[in-house]
C-alpha cells in the first residue's frame, strides 16, 4: 500500500512540477502546435520528395508521444538538479522502484493525449484513412508504445543523472527517433550497418504495429511486434533503474549530486 | 568607446563567456536542424533535381533560425533562473542594447550551426557543396543572419514578460521552418500562409542564398526568368527593408516591456 502511495504521488508531483515553468493554457496550446507543426513539416518535405504523406503522418503521430515520454521524463532528472530537490528525493525512505517508475507514468497518459490529437490531424488534414483500422489493436499499440517509450525515457533519464545537463540528452534522444524509428521513411532506407540500432528503440516496433493496425491488421498479427516492443521497453526501464541506484550510491559516497 | 557600444560589447562578451563555460548547450541548438536535414536527405535520395540544395541549405538556415529562437528564449529564462534579471532590468543601460549584444553572439553561433550542417552534409552524405557565386553567397548569408537576429530581438522582448519562454521556444521553431519554406518551395504551402512567409526576412534570404549557390535553382526562385544577380539584389533589398522593420518594432516593444516590468514588478514571476 505504501509503495502504491509512493508510485501515485511520484506520478502526480512529476507532472505538476512542469507547471512551475509552464501554464496550463500554454501546455494545451503546445500539444496542438507541436503535433501539427512537426507532422506538417515532414508532410511538406514528403510531398516535395514524392513520398507517401499518410505514411509520414502516422509515423509522426506516434512519435509525438516522445515529447512526453522521452523529453519530459528525461527532464525530470534535469529539474531535480536545477530546483535543488534531488537531495530531498534521495533522502526519502520511500522504496526506489515505485518512486523511479512512478515519475514517468502520468507522462504516459499525457503521451496518449498527444497521439489522439495527432491522429485527428492525420485523419482530417493529412488524409490518413482509419476506415480499415482494427481499433483494439491500434489502441493497445498506442498504449504499449507510450509505456515502453516511458521506459526508454527512464533509461536515458537514469543515465543522465551522471551528467550536469540532462536537457542535452532530452534533445538528442527525442530528435534521433526521427531518423532511426521509421517515422518518415522505412527503417530499410537507412544504411544497412545502422539498421540494427533502430530496433533498440521501442518506438520502431510501435510505428510498425500502428501502420499495420491502421491498414486492418489484427491483434494476433501484430502480437509478435508488440512482444518485442515490451521486452525492449522493459529492459530499458530496468537498466535505467540500475543507473539511478548506482548514481544514488555514488552520490552518497562522494556528496556530488547536481554538479557532477 | 561610446556607451552604447560598450554595453553591446559587454553583453556580447558575457554571452560568449557563458557559452564557453558550458559549450554543451550547442547540442540542443543544432540537433533539430541536423536531424531534419538527415531525414530530408534520406527522403530525397532517389529524387533528381536541386533537392540536395534544398535539404542542405534549408538545414543550415534552420540551424541559424533554431539558434536564434532558442537563444532568445533561454537568455531571459537563464536570467530568471540565476536571479539576475532584476539587475539587468534595473541597470541604467538600455535593455535593447544588452539584448543586441547577446543577439550578435547568438548570430555568430548560428553561423557555426550552419557551417556544421554543411560539413556534415558534405562529409557524411557526400552532397556536392559547390557554390556558383561565393561572394553573393557570403553577402546573402550575413544579411540573412542579421535578419534572423533582428527577429530574435522581437522574440526576446516578448519572452521577458512570459513565464513560458521555454515552451514558446519549442513551439515556434518548427512553424517558422515551415512558413519560411526552408526545405521546400513555399508554393507547396496553402495560399493563405503565403503572406506570413513574405513578411519573414529569411524567406527572401534563403531564396538569395539558393540563387547564389546553384544556377539550377533559378527556375524555382521567386524571380524566375530574371537575371540571377538582379534577383539576388531584389531578394536582399526586400529582406533588408523587413529587417529594418523588425529593428523598429523590437525597439518599440522593448520600451513597452521595460516600462511594464518596472511598473508591475512581476517580471520574474511572469
Amino acid at each position: 500500500m505504501n509503495n502504491l502511495k509512493v508510485f501515485v504521488s511520484s506520478a502526480i508531483f512529476s507532472f505538476r512540477a512542469q507547471f512551475d515553468w509552464l501554464n496550463p493554457a500554454m501546455w494545451i496550446t503546445m500539444k496542438f502546435v507541436l503535433s501539427l507543426s512537426q507532422m506538417a513539416f515532414f508532410a511538406f518535405v514528403g510531398v516535395f520528395a514524392g513520398a507517401s504523406v499518410p505514411f509520414i503522418a502516422i509515423g509522426n503521430a506516434l512519435q509525438s508521444l516522445s515529447w512526453n515520454t522521452v523529453f519530459s521524463v528525461i527532464n525530470i532528472t534535469g529539474h531535480d538538479k536545477w530546483d535543488g530537490t534531488l537531495p530531498l528525493v534521495l533522502a526519502t525512505p520511500a522504496h526506489r522502484m515505485p518512486l523511479f517508475i512512478g515519475r514517468a507514468m502520468i507522462h504516459v497518459v499525457d503521451g496518449l493525449i498527444s497521439v489522439a490529437i495527432s491522429f485527428a490531424f492525420a485523419a482530417f488534414i493529412f488524409g490518413v484513412n482509419f476506415g480499415q483500422a482494427d481499433v483494439l489493436a491500434l489502441t493497445l499499440t498506442v498504449f504499449l508504445t507510450a509505456f515502453t517509450m516511458a521506459g526508454f525515457g527512464l533509461f536515458i533519464g537514469g543515465l543522465s543523472f551522471f551528467f550536469r545537463n540532462p536537457m542535452v540528452f532530452a534533445n538528442i534522444f527525442t530528435f534521433v527517433l526521427l531518423i532511426f524509428c521509421g517515422v518518415n521513411f522505412p527503417v530499410q532506407s537507412l544504411p544497412t550497418v545502422i539498421q540494427p540500432v533502430s530496433y533498440l528503440f521501442p518506438l520502431t516496433y510501435g510505428i510498425t504495429a500502428a501502420r499495420s493496425a491502421i491498414s486492418g491488421g489484427n491483434l494476433i498479427q501484430i502480437a509478435p511486434t508488440l512482444a518485442l516492443q515490451l521486452i525492449v521497453g522493459f529492459a530499458a526501464m530496468v537498466v535505467g533503474f540500475l543507473f539511478f541506484r548506482s548514481f544514488e550510491n555514488s552520490a552518497r559516497k562522494t556528496g556530488k549530486m547536481e554538479a557532477i | 568607446m561610446p556607451e552604447t557600444m560598450r554595453v553591446i560589447y559587454s553583453a556580447f562578451r558575457m554571452a560568449m563567456l557563458h557559452w564557453m563555460a558550458d559549450p554543451q548547450w550547442v547540442i540542443p541548438n543544432i540537433i533539430a536542424p541536423f536531424v531534419f536535414t538527415t531525414v530530408a536527405l534520406t527522403l530525397f535520395k532517389d529524387s533528381t533535381g536541386p533537392f540536395g540544395l534544398y535539404a542542405v541549405l534549408g538545414g543550415g538556415m534552420m540551424g541559424m533560425w533554431g539558434n536564434t529562437i532558442y537563444s532568445s528564449g533561454y537568455a531571459i529564462e537563464f536570467e530568471k533562473w540565476q536571479g539576475t534579471l532584476e539587475e539587468v532590468i534595473a541597470a541604467p543601460s538600455n535593455l535593447m542594447h544588452v539584448i543586441t549584444g547577446r543577439a550578435i553572439s547568438n548570430a555568430l553561433f548560428g553561423l557555426t550551426n550552419m557551417l556544421a550542417v554543411l560539413l556534415i552534409a558534405g562529409l557524411i552524405f557526400r552532397v556536392p557543396l559547390g557554390i556558383a557565386d561565393p561572394l553573393l553567397f557570403a553577402v546573402g548569408l550575413i544579411l540573412t543572419l542579421l535578419s534572423v537576429s533582428a527577429l530574435g530581438l522581437i522574440f526576446a522582448s516578448a519572452f521577458v514578460l512570459s513565464r513560458s519562454a521555454q515552451a514558446l521556444t519549442n513551439g515556434l521553431e518548427t512553424p517558422l521552418y515551415i512558413i519560411s519554406g526552408s526545405m521546400f518551395p513555399i508554393a507547396l504551402l496553402p495560399f493563405w500562409i503565403h503572406p506570413a512567409a513574405y513578411v519573414l526576412g529569411p524567406t527572401w534570404g534563403i531564396d538569395a542564398v539558393r540563387l547564389a549557390t546553384s544556377a539550377d535553382y533559378a527556375s524555382q526562385s521567386f524571380w524566375a526568368g530574371m537575371n540571377p544577380s538582379f534577383a539576388i539584389f531584389l531578394d536582399l533589398m526586400i529582406m533588408m527593408l523587413i529587417t529594418l522593420a523588425y529593428v523598429f518594432a523590437a525597439t518599440a516593444l522593448f520600451k513597452i516591456v521595460e516600462k511594464r516590468a518596472r511598473t508591475t514588478g512581476t517580471m520574474v514571476e511572469a
